[in-house]
């Protein structure tokens, strides 16, 4: 160690430690002191940025739509900075923090004591529920919020934890609402449809959504035929689509995620089934631009119920301007990330400190209306914001418009699709 | 400064012990060694504040519990399972069922858990042993096995099927679940200590010596009295035991399961790469692998944190490199003792 202080390096910059002459030592002082004078100014333009965190996962099976919602937090981060930061704290920028959850619960919540000790006043994610579970366990012990940017399954906002706030629908509320909806579409329509067929994938979102539908599809006049599970993932359709043909049902609903989605759509096509139409909630494809474009015919008429925004507030269409400017897919995932930011920083407006109980305390008495989520104001029931709600969108001419309900609808639904 | 000693051999001083000690070998030194391993674990909490190296360790000593029960089967006996997720699934599903349907206490999910790990082990080791399935056939139904608990986990209704299990929040050493980091690390630390034990005894009891000359040569066990299949069958059971602890262990720390994550091949894969890396059949090797492999997943993120697949990368690589160029694991490092300096 020794020897190499004291050998000359091409580029060796000053240094104090390095037994500093006198001149030196006036060099160093006097930009100090220049410095000292200026810190006062600097620290009244640039306050201490804030610190976020972003827990998501980047790497593993949930890996693309968790780098989509970080797209989302990063758009979002960019225009509270670019507006100036959080006014309330003299134009404090927001700083993020990323982690990656890896897809696994447990490196979720071990990145959550990591963000804790950077000091985050903040998490926003993590996305799936099973990693939300115990994310929002560790968060909740060193008293951070999370904003969760989906992260669906009620219990994680029905287990008596302080620090947890969902902007967007539960699972419940959106499968209550897709089946009404449902129903109401059929209803206008004369009640063409009567039979049903529920494909869907075998984890806790699948699963959950299939039970639901087959348990309150008859109350409302409905025969389901079957409900059929597939595993994740799943490579080849023919032999469900086989099935869904003998079966001949009126509608097929789909609970499952993009890939599989789109499989099992082609795969009907190639098979000449043409239900009266295909229905999803929270369908993995149903409302994802690059589904319609790339599926083309296969894909119109395709309903889902699903996190949108609202199309007749201009900021929506222009969010998803920029992303596709970018080259980036515009997807609810990202969506749901950078309204997840933005209702946090309105929340750290409002608290007018970092402190995190304030965050939590101003989270909880949110009534923020500035979005342009189809939702109405904020207000936050243990976590779970009240007003959110799913709409339907149906791919027409190859692009993802809203259906229903009325008041945000920009097309009319067509239904029974006439499909082929 | 001495020059090292060529691996594999002791240098032939007569009159001196052997300069090269075996850095696992020995009974009473091993015990010593655990002893002193586990205080100075026990210690750490009073010296690490940060909260996140308590996690850190607190999930190694997890990896260790796995490992070691991994290791008692496939590198003690030599029978290499990839479906130890089977038994991990078997005790989380235990302890959950018996907390969220029976409405027990989680201590009895944790003695029922490892009751009926064992019992499963038992009984998949008398199935395949009995038919003489060695090597990757029984990998492979190991494999399938775990396979077929995720699939019956994915389907019957008492395990919430898909939707998986959530047992409600607690807190109290009762209830195995802790407000404290500290108190899920002395969990996990108890845990892995009993695992090193066990792996301990078996490393220097008789059954351990029976279980080793099965693995090495089956045919001369058998010709020298040994009852091969009992022996490898009490080994799965013991093995299973331990991992089915590790699956309530996951349960009281993460508080949610499903058939994926624990049923899933992630769990069999963490299971056996601890040992691999640490040391095939050794008792340190699982505690030695999981510290090491935790430690190199940290640097590959620390570097490349800000591209996330590309940390994944570097950790496959890192790893390939210490499978490469160190086969036999990391604790079967040879260190010189310094005496003679």
């Amino acid at each position: 160690m020794s020897e190499t202080m004291s050998e000359p390096t091409s580029n060796a910059t000053p240094s104090a430690a390095a037994a500093p002459g006198r001149r030196q030592f006036l060099r160093v002082s006097g930009v100090l002191a220049a410095s000292a004078g200026a810190a006062p100014g600097l620290l009244l333009a640039q306050p201490a940025p804030i610190k976020v965190g972003v827990l998501l996962p980047l790497t593993g099976a949930v890996a693309y739509p968790g780098q989509q919602s970080r797209e989302g937090v990063m758009l979002a981060v960019e225009d509270i900075n670019g507006r100036g930061g959080i006014q309330s704290l003299g134009g404090a920028k927001l700083d993020t923090l990323v982690a990656d959850a890896q897809s696994q619960p447990q490196v979720g919540a071990a990145e959550v004591d990591k963000l804790n000790e950077a000091g985050v006043c903040a998490i926003v994610g993590p996305y799936a529920s099973a990693i939300a579970f115990a994310t929002t366990q560790a968060a909740a012990r060193h008293n951070i919020a999370c904003v969760l940017d989906q992260a669906v399954a009620d219990q994680i906002t029905s287990r008596g934890l302080k620090n947890v706030f969902r902007f967007g629908p539960s699972y419940e509320m959106a499968v209550r609402t897709g089946i009404n909806n449902f129903h109401i579409l059929n209803t206008v329509a004369g009640k063409p449809v009567k039979s049903v067929i529920v494909v869907h994938e075998e984890s806790l979102f699948g699963t959950g959504t299939a039970a639901t539908i087959a348990r309150d599809l008859p109350a409302l006049g409905y025969e389901v035929l079957e409900v059929i599970k597939h595993a994740n993932p799943t490579r080849d359709f023919n032999n469900i689509a086989l099935r869904i043909k003998a079966r001949n049902p009126d509608v097929v609903m789909q609970a499952n995620y993009l890939n599989e989605f789109a499989l099992l759509l082609r795969t009907l096509r190639q098979q000449g089934v043409r239900p009266k139409a295909m229905y999803s909630i929270f369908g993995g494809g149903g409302s994802n631009p690059k589904v319609a474009k790339e599926l083309g015919e296969a894909a119109e008429g395709v309903l889902d119920c699903n996190h949108w925004f609202n199309p007749r507030d201009k900021r929506g269409a222009a969010l998803r301007a920029r992303v596709e400017k970018k080259g980036l897919t515009f997807t609810h995932e990202l969506l749901m990330g950078y309204n997840a930011t933005m209702l946090l920083a309105d929340a750290i407006e409002r608290a007018k400190s970092i402190r995190r109980e304030a965050i939590i305390d101003a989270l909880a008495a949110s009534t923020w209306a500035d979005h342009f989520m189809p939702y109405g104001p904020t207000r936050f029931v243990n976590g779970q914001n009240q007003g959110a709600q799913p709409v339907v969108t149906q791919i027409l001419k190859g692009d993802v418009r809203v259906v229903l309900p009325n008041t945000y609808a920009e097309a009319e639904a067509i239904f029974p699709a006439t499909r082929g | 400064m001495h020059t090292p000693a060529p691996i594999g051999r002791t240098p032939a001083a007569a009159d001196a012990p052997p300069a090269v000690v075996h850095l696992l070998g020995g009974t009473r030194r091993s015990i010593r060694l655990l002893g002193l391993i586990g205080m100075a674990l026990a210690c750490a909490p009073l010296v690490v504040r940060s909260e996140f190296h308590l996690t850190f360790m607190t999930l190694a000593l997890y990896s260790t519990l796995l490992g070691s029960a991994w290791n008692i089967l496939g590198g003690f006996g030599g029978q290499y399972s990839f479906g130890h997720a089977v038994f991990f699934g078997l005790g989380a599903y235990t302890g959950a069922i018996l907390q969220v349907h029976a409405g027990l206490p989680a201590w009895t999910g944790l003695l029922a858990g490892s009751a009926i790990g064992g019992a499963a082990g038992a009984a998949l080791g008398a199935i395949s042993f009995r038919y003489g399935l060695r090597g990757s056939y029984f990998a492979l139904v190991t494999l399938a096995m775990a396979e077929v608990f995720r699939i019956i986990a994915n389907s019957v209704p008492f395990t919430g099927a898909g939707v998986g299990m959530m047992i409600e929040l607690r807190s109290g050493p009762a209830d195995l679940q802790f407000e404290s980091r500290q108190g899920y690390y002395y969990f996990a630390l108890a845990l892995a200590l009993v695992a090193l034990a066990v792996s301990s005894w078996v490393r220097h009891s008789r059954f351990g010596a029976a279980l080793a000359a099965v693995r090495d040569n089956e045919d001369a066990a058998r010709a020298l009295g040994i009852d091969a299949t009992r022996i490898k069958v009490a080994a799965t059971a013991l093995s299973g035991s331990l991992m089915a602890a590790g699956g309530v262990f996951y349960l009281q720390y993460f508080h949610y399961i499903d058939p994926m994550l624990v049923f899933g091949p992630a769990v069999s894969v963490e299971a056996l790469l601890g040992p691999i890396v640490g040391g095939l059949g050794t008792v340190l090797g699982p505690l030695i692998g999981a510290f090491a492999l935790a430690l190199v997943s940290q640097v590959a993120t620390q570097a490349l944190g800000q591209a996330p697949a590309l940390s994944m990368a570097l950790y496959g690589v890192i790893l390939i490199v210490m499978v490469t160029f160190l086969p036999r694991g990391l604790g079967r490092l040879r260190l010189r003792r310094g005496r003679h300096a």
